[in-house]
């Protein structure tokens, strides 16, 4: 008599765990765009002593470009060996001329700015060269499904199902501090659904939109520039 | 011993204790005390001399916006003013009381808060905390004539963050509040019709040409 054996989960089994693996896993993950503007295709030339600062637009009513964001963006810009002038010590060597009533909004109001020399000797000791405007937000557009914990002397749990969509929207504009002109445009919008199973645990399905969104504006950001560690 | 552990004796404090946790993360009541440094201003300052009189209402100032907020602003406005406008004239006194007013500086500037207002994510359904503090400047000749009464108001907010207490977000509104104050202030002091007729009158804007 020959020996049989078993397979412990049968073909059809197997292939549907794995679809449904591969469809959580799926639906975790954002769909980002990027809109890029410039007026010439070559890189911004960035010498090893020019720096860039990295700045959040704050004066629109129902939101903030968090610091969070602009924080990231200009980290994973730094780690291309571009010189970043973080935010907040920029906007206080120069207070009050770069504070949400008085930041410039566009070029011949940065251009009167410049033309104060103090306002320039601070952006030229800090070697400021470009300047990074970033504005936008997450928010989150539809929520559905419902999901209830509840505690006792005897235990807790979670029940239930709920996900939500999330959308981050950012533009980049870049200025010349030096020839006082916009250098490019860049326009990110990155979407996801994320998740929240409750199975007595809760188990969180999380799509990391806006870390999407930081990471392509960055990357992009980078190519932007050439300095000459980084060609 | 696991039973031991998860007896219900043992669990009914870590249960109570738990729940206590939980509720006072959900208090909305919101105590704060403004303890922010300001930067110095970049300014160039007009050849004017001023007494600015921070009497002590204003430098010990408490705003109580609603039944919940308590938001302590005098230290904090009193840094953030001086240092404005330390940047607005070249020669400035600091006193906390008119009569002390020494008499060798042609303006005399009395601030004082009409309103100081707060909205949270609750009250505007924006993931937004909001602070306005409404200003108003006394602005007086050294012969005690007087020139102008300048309401200033200031705006400041910040993001609702997930976990972040309600104190800490207001605290921080309410900084950008008081820097907006500042920025207000260099921005459109010398803009006011009435100063500008006053340092015409002066011929100080001729001096400083």
């Amino acid at each position: 008599m020959k020996p049989t054996i078993k397979p412990s989960l049968n073909p059809i089994s197997k292939l549907s765990s794995v679809l449904v693996l591969v469809s959580i896993l799926a639906g975790c993950s954002a769909t980002t765009t990027i809109d890029e503007y410039r007026p010439s295709g070559e890189a911004i030339d960035l010498n090893a002593d020019e720096r860039v600062v990295v700045l959040g637009r704050r004066d629109a009513g129902h939101y903030e470009t968090d610091r969070e964001f602009i924080n990231c963006v200009a980290k994973r810009m730094q780690g291309a060996d571009i010189g970043v002038v973080p935010e907040q010590q920029f906007i206080d060597s120069i207070y009050p001329w770069f504070e949400p009533r008085t930041a410039p909004k566009g070029l011949p109001r940065l251009k009167r700015l410049m033309q104060d020399p103090l306002i320039k000797g601070q952006v030229d000791q800090q070697s400021v060269r470009y300047l990074v405007w970033l504005d936008g937000s997450t928010e989150t557009l539809d929520q559905g499904g419902s999901i209830s914990c509840a505690i006792g002397p005897g235990g807790g749990g979670c029940f239930g199902f709920a996900q939500w969509d999330k959308l981050s929207v950012y533009e980049a504009i870049v200025w010349d501090m030096t020839n006082l002109q916009e250098m490019g445009r860049l326009r990110v919008d990155s979407e996801g659904t994320s998740y929240l199973i409750g199975a007595v645990a809760p188990i969180p399905l999380l799509t990391p939109v806006k870390n999407d969104a930081c990471t392509s504006l960055g990357n992009q950001l980078k190519s932007f520039f050439s300095s000459p560690e980084n060609p | 011993m696991l039973k031991k552990l998860f007896n219900k004796t043992a669990i009914k404090p870590i249960a109570a204790l738990l729940l206590v946790g939980i509720l006072s993360g959900c208090s909305s009541s919101a105590s704060v005390q403004v303890t922010s440094d300001f930067p110095t201003v970049l300014s160039e300052p007009k050849p004017v001399s001023a007494s600015i009189v921070f009497d002590e209402s204003f430098s010990n100032y408490i705003a109580q916006p609603n039944k919940k907020t308590v938001i302590d602003l005098g230290t904090a406005q009193v840094k953030l003013l001086s240092n404005a406008f330390n940047g607005l004239f070249d020669d400035v006194e600091f006193v906390s009381d008119p009569e002390a007013v020494s008499g060798d500086h042609k303006l005399v500037i009395i601030p004082s808060i009409r309103e100081v207002q707060v909205s949270t994510p609750s009250d505007n359904y924006l993931n937004v905390f909001e602070v306005w503090i409404k200003y108003n400047l006394e602005i007086k000749s050294v012969d005690g004539e007087t020139i102008d009464s300048w309401f200033m108001p200031a705006y400041g907010k910040t993001p609702d963050a997930f976990m972040a207490s309600k104190s800490s977000a207001i605290e921080e509104a309410a900084v950008i509040a008081l820097r907006d104050a500042g920025a207000k202030l260099m921005l459109d002091f010398y803009r006011i019709p009435a100063i500008y007729g006053w340092m015409m009158e002066q011929q100080i804007l001729e001096e400083s040409k």
